[in-house]
């Protein structure tokens, strides 16, 4: 099927739990969304793992993806781009919020 | 401590009492433990697993506490996933836990075993597979904090053999924190002040609110803050019985079977203030002329529902209990009578043409919307209502009226038949003061009917009210109105449900005349043991009103050839 949409790369930082891949993926399916590519691999921040999925769709609708990747109770936080769009703040926001939310319970 | 212990413990120490389950196989350890535990955990056997599944979503509805339920592997797991889809839609605090095969022969096709983690991932909040006994403490402590805050939801626990004959040391943990996880998301006092704002410039204010009013024991804040702003307000079908049915301000539920006033006032007013819903398409009908007109405020605790379906002006991320009880100090009391008026037609409307006709018919068969508005009139209005699905499910919503909450447990975003027995069953063991009523139809009674066997063996007071029209009701109805009365495969030849009470030895009576209707159901009600009132109604009733599917929500049918007029 022709798809003239934008490609978007979706990226997710997440604890590394089994299943979860299965899961992200799901949301895609359910969809109807193709993934054209994904990596998944250690992040720069020890312990958890960071996702990196390219996939073409309305922005809408990546939006949608997103928020529904971030529900997920392992799931830390996760960021979309354009294509080629830089995203070199990420991981200074991943670890901001993680430390956020440590203080609050330490609080 | 053996793992089944560690597990049995740590239930007892996260507050559970009470089990829904069915033993098997790859379960058996814990089950054989659970056999000394009976002075602290009471177990339901069940028919069917997954009447143990809906039997602990109607226990945590009613109890407001995560119902607990233990299956084996491979098919006890899989006879649940109905229940999880239910609970995860409905927003339903549970805990299941299943037995798995050892881990040195997961991914071989052993016996009984299935992929329980990728079955269950997209239908539940949360699921994690035990393989130590040193992890379940842990687990189980983590499973019922995620169930439990937020936005509440399943949690399935894939409970490996070895977990549970392993030793490890118990220690009690609790779990109030995970790093990825967020359910309290803090409202910053600009967006309260700005939400206050609205609602004071708005003149023709509209508040719709749903389950996570109930969910986040708000209903007094949400009562205080209508009553002050005095804004007509209306519930979805999971919301109904968070506040008194009498409340001035209440013209009803909406959506497709909702009342006019609700529905209408939704595409009049200029404020639609959404609290804890999620705007199905049940409620919504074309949500491209939606509340078009107005601005919108939607308050939710989960971040994924707002934008989502429909578009708002001011998006408020967070608990009913917070965020309202900050709104009510900043609005100012003001009146709007005027506005309201915009009910009182409606009302009048629906009473004449809808409403009094299906209620105080003066001749024929029994109507089911007769012997719901019976039901609750004469259960002081005060009991917990359950229904099953279908026109059992929207006449029971629409005529039942309500004094307390937690009072409507229905299934209403999977619309799982054969919900109802079993949830009614859970219901009535998490609150066992009060009256669980059950409406059902024929076709899901049959759906879960083995369920008669729980209420025969735990001796449990459910009085369940049969809406006998020997038909599958609501696709008969949308047969008749929508396909051409072409009745494909829905007229039921049904048992005699006589001899099936009797069989179960549950008490017993079948209703068909007006006239003692009355006495009927005084009957059901006269003590607090199960029993089945099987109430022969209409054949070929109906619903109305009704927004007929993918139509704006003020276009409404009053019957099959009548439509609502504004000016009538």
């Amino acid at each position: 099927m022709e798809n003239n949409n934008n490609l978007y790369e979706i990226t997710v930082y997440s604890e590394n739990q089994v299943g979860l891949l299965s899961t992200i993926a799901g949301i895609f399916t359910r969809r109807s969304l193709n993934i054209e590519s994904l990596r998944v691999f250690p992040s720069e921040i020890k312990g958890i793992h960071k996702f990196s999925i390219k996939t073409r769709a309305a922005e809408e609708q990546v939006i949608q993806v997103v928020k529904q990747v971030e529900k997920k109770v392992d799931v830390i936080k996760a960021f979309y781009y354009v294509e080629e769009e830089r995203h070199d703040k990420e991981l200074d926001a991943v670890e901001a919020l993680i430390n956020e939310r440590m203080n609050k319970q330490n609080k | 401590m053996k793992g089944a212990d560690i597990l049995l413990q740590a239930l007892i120490d996260e507050g559970v009492d009470t089990i829904f389950g069915y033993p098997g196989g790859q379960i058996m350890p814990v089950y054989d433990r659970l056999y000394d535990y009976t002075d602290r955990l009471r177990h339901i056997l069940v028919r069917h697993e997954q009447g143990a599944i809906h039997a602990a979503q109607g226990f945590a509805r009613a109890k407001a506490f995560p119902g607990v339920v233990m299956v084996t592997s491979g098919p006890g797991a899989t006879n649940v996933v109905t229940g999880i889809a239910d609970a995860m839609i409905d927003s339903t605090p549970v805990v299941v836990i299943a037995g798995q095969v050892g881990t040195n022969l997961l991914g071989t096709d052993a016996f009984q075993e299935t992929d329980v983690l990728g079955l269950t991932g997209p239908i539940t909040k949360w699921n994690y597979q035990i393989r130590r006994p040193e992890d379940i403490t842990w687990a189980v402590a983590r499973a019922f904090y995620i169930a439990n805050t937020g936005r509440p939801g399943p949690v399935v626990l894939d409970l490996t053999k070895d977990a549970q004959v392993g030793m490890a040391e118990y220690k009690h943990e609790k779990c109030s924190f995970i790093r990825s996880y967020n359910p309290y998301p803090e409202v910053s006092d600009e967006t309260i002040m700005k939400a206050a704002r609205m609602i004071n410039d708005s003149e023709k204010p509209f508040l719709v609110f749903g389950q996570g009013v109930v969910l986040g024991g708000a209903e007094a804040e949400l009562k205080a803050l209508i009553e002050k702003a005095d804004i007509p307000s209306g519930s979805t079908l999971l919301g109904l019985s968070a506040i008194p049915s009498d409340t001035m301000q209440y013209v009803g539920m909406v959506g497709m079977h909702g009342n006019i006033a609700a529905n209408v006032m939704t595409q009049q007013c200029d404020l639609l203030i959404a609290v804890g819903m999620r705007f199905d398409d049940r409620v919504t009908g074309k949500t491209s002329e939606y509340a078009k007109q107005a601005k919108i405020i939607h308050i939710d605790i989960d971040e994924a529902e707002i934008d989502k379906i429909v578009k708002t002006d001011l998006g408020i991320i967070g608990d009913a209990k917070n965020v309202l009880p900050r709104i009510l100090e900043h609005v100012e009391p003001k009146k709007h009578g005027e506005w309201r008026t915009v009910a009182k037609m409606c009302n009048a409307v629906e009473n004449n043409r809808v409403i009094r006709p299906e209620v105080h018919p003066e001749e024929g068969y029994l109507n089911m919307g007769e012997v719901v508005n019976k039901v609750s009139e004469l259960s002081g209005h005060s009991a917990i209502i359950v229904t099953d699905v279908g026109q059992n499910q929207m006449i029971g919503a629409r005529y039942s009226r309500f004094t307390r909450s937690r009072s409507m447990i229905t299934s209403g975003g999977l619309g799982t038949m054969g919900f109802g027995l079993p949830a009614a069953i859970g219901a009535k063991i998490g609150a066992p003061d009060r009256t669980v009523c059950l409406f059902v139809g024929d076709g899901g009674l049959q759906m879960t009917i083995q369920e008669l066997g729980t209420i025969l063996q735990e001796g449990t007071g459910v009085k369940i009210v049969l809406l006998n029209n020997n038909w599958l009701g609501n696709v008969r109805m949308w047969q008749e109105l929508f396909y051409n009365k072409r009745y494909s495969f829905t007229s039921m030849i049904n048992p005699d449900y006589q001899q099936i009470a009797s069989a179960y030895g549950i008490k017993y009576r079948a209703v068909r005349e007006r006239a003692e209707l009355e006495d009927a159901i005084n009957e059901m009600l006269a003590d607090d043991e199960a029993f089945i009132l099987n109430a022969e109604v209409k054949e070929m009733g109906m619903v109305f009103p009704m927004v007929p599917p993918g139509a704006s929500v003020d276009k409404i049918m009053l019957n099959d050839k009548d439509w609502f007029d504004y000016g009538e």
